[in-house]
């Protein structure tokens, strides 16, 4: 039975499938591509299935709460997200990607007497640029959250190194550092020291926030 | 009897060349993690050419050995790993299987 409940929360996650923690958003052609982001106050799934080299379109969820716990946003939306240009160079890779949705995003706003609930249509468009070798990594990713008088602008800087370099088959350990903000919910900057592992097509990423908050995040190529 | 023996052997030994392993070996550049790398290795695999892939981040290369009596063009090994994302630098055929190009890199 625990097996069984194993199965069907992992088959969830694939299914459903996270904010675009690694140096690719998407997978390769004909692929499948689960990611999950999760903290106290950011939640996100994200599937995408590339139907190119450089194109990739799918669903994706995400739960926002302001750091005093009085504005919510819940969006759903349909992805794009699209490989703009590819730098090869005999040890690193360089990327500049696309990546928007479109969708609805629920709110709920606690105010002194009423609450305040709404449903808005909601556009985020964001480039991503990121570098990579086999022992360093480096990202940075900014995406407009807007609705009408909404503006949740994200942005996300991550920088990181592999403790030793792997072989193809190996599991690769590596520390990352985020910093991110996310206008209008928060004024404060999230800092996270993390610890991920890469095996395959598989990565997760844990690590506690300065706010003294657990993080978990994965994602799954297939 | 002896002679029987000699030209067994000889055979043998002639068939094996005939139907040597041969192993496309591709310098790859812009591979730097498994992650992103897996979809050279999982379109390798997926044509009937194929006997079996083997991917070194480290030397940056992508070896496929082909199927006995199969061949593969360096256009069509090119344009595989292209579609994945990355530059091919060089392309070499050689006669080794996957097993003696790994023993090899990876004992350097």
């Amino acid at each position: 039975m625990r097996q069984l409940s194993f199965k069907v929360v992992v088959s969830s996650l694939v299914l459903l499938s996270s904010h675009y923690a690694t140096a690719s958003p998407m997978g390769f052609d004909e692929s499948y591509m689960a990611m999950g982001d999760f903290t106290n106050n950011w939640q996100e799934l994200v599937s995408n299935y590339a139907v190119s080299p450089r194109d990739a379109f799918g669903l994706s969820i995400n739960y926002m709460r302001s750091d005093d716990k009085r504005k919510t946003r819940a969006v759903e939306e349909f992805n794009y997200t699209r490989l703009l240009k590819r730098w090869n160079a005999p040890h690193s890779q360089t990327n500049f990607w696309f990546i928007g949705g479109v969708g609805i995003v629920q709110g709920k706003d606690k105010r002194p007497g009423r609450d305040r609930y709404f449903n808005k249509v909601m556009v985020t468009p964001g480039v991503q640029f990121d570098y990579e070798t086999t022992r360093l990594y480096f990202s940075t990713l900014h995406r407009l959250y807007r609705a009408s008088n909404i503006n949740h602008d994200f942005t996300s800087v991550r920088a990181g190194f592999s403790f030793y370099e792997a072989d193809y088959d190996q599991t690769q350990p590596w520390f990352i550092l985020e910093a991110r903000n996310m206008n209008g919910l928060s004024e404060k900057i999230e800092v996270t020291p993390m610890l991920r592992f890469i095996n395959s097509s598989f990565f997760v990423e844990v690590g506690v926030n300065n706010f003294h908050q657990p993080r978990f995040n994965f994602m799954y190529i297939f | 009897m002896k002679k029987l023996l000699l030209v067994s052997i000889f055979i043998a030994l002639f068939s094996n060349a005939a139907m040597a392993t041969q192993t496309i070996k591709a310098k790859v550049n812009g591979m730097v993690c498994a992650f992103c790398a897996q979809g050279i290795e999982k379109k390798m695999r997926k044509l009937s050419q194929t006997q079996d892939v083997y991917v070194n981040l480290k030397k940056r290369m992508v070896a496929v050995e082909l199927k006995e009596g199969e061949t593969l063009s360096n256009k069509e090994v090119t344009e595989i790993i292209n579609d994945a994302g990355y530059d091919v630098v060089s392309i070499e055929v050689s006669d080794e299987s996957i097993a003696q190009v790994k023993s090899v890199l990876e004992a350097r």
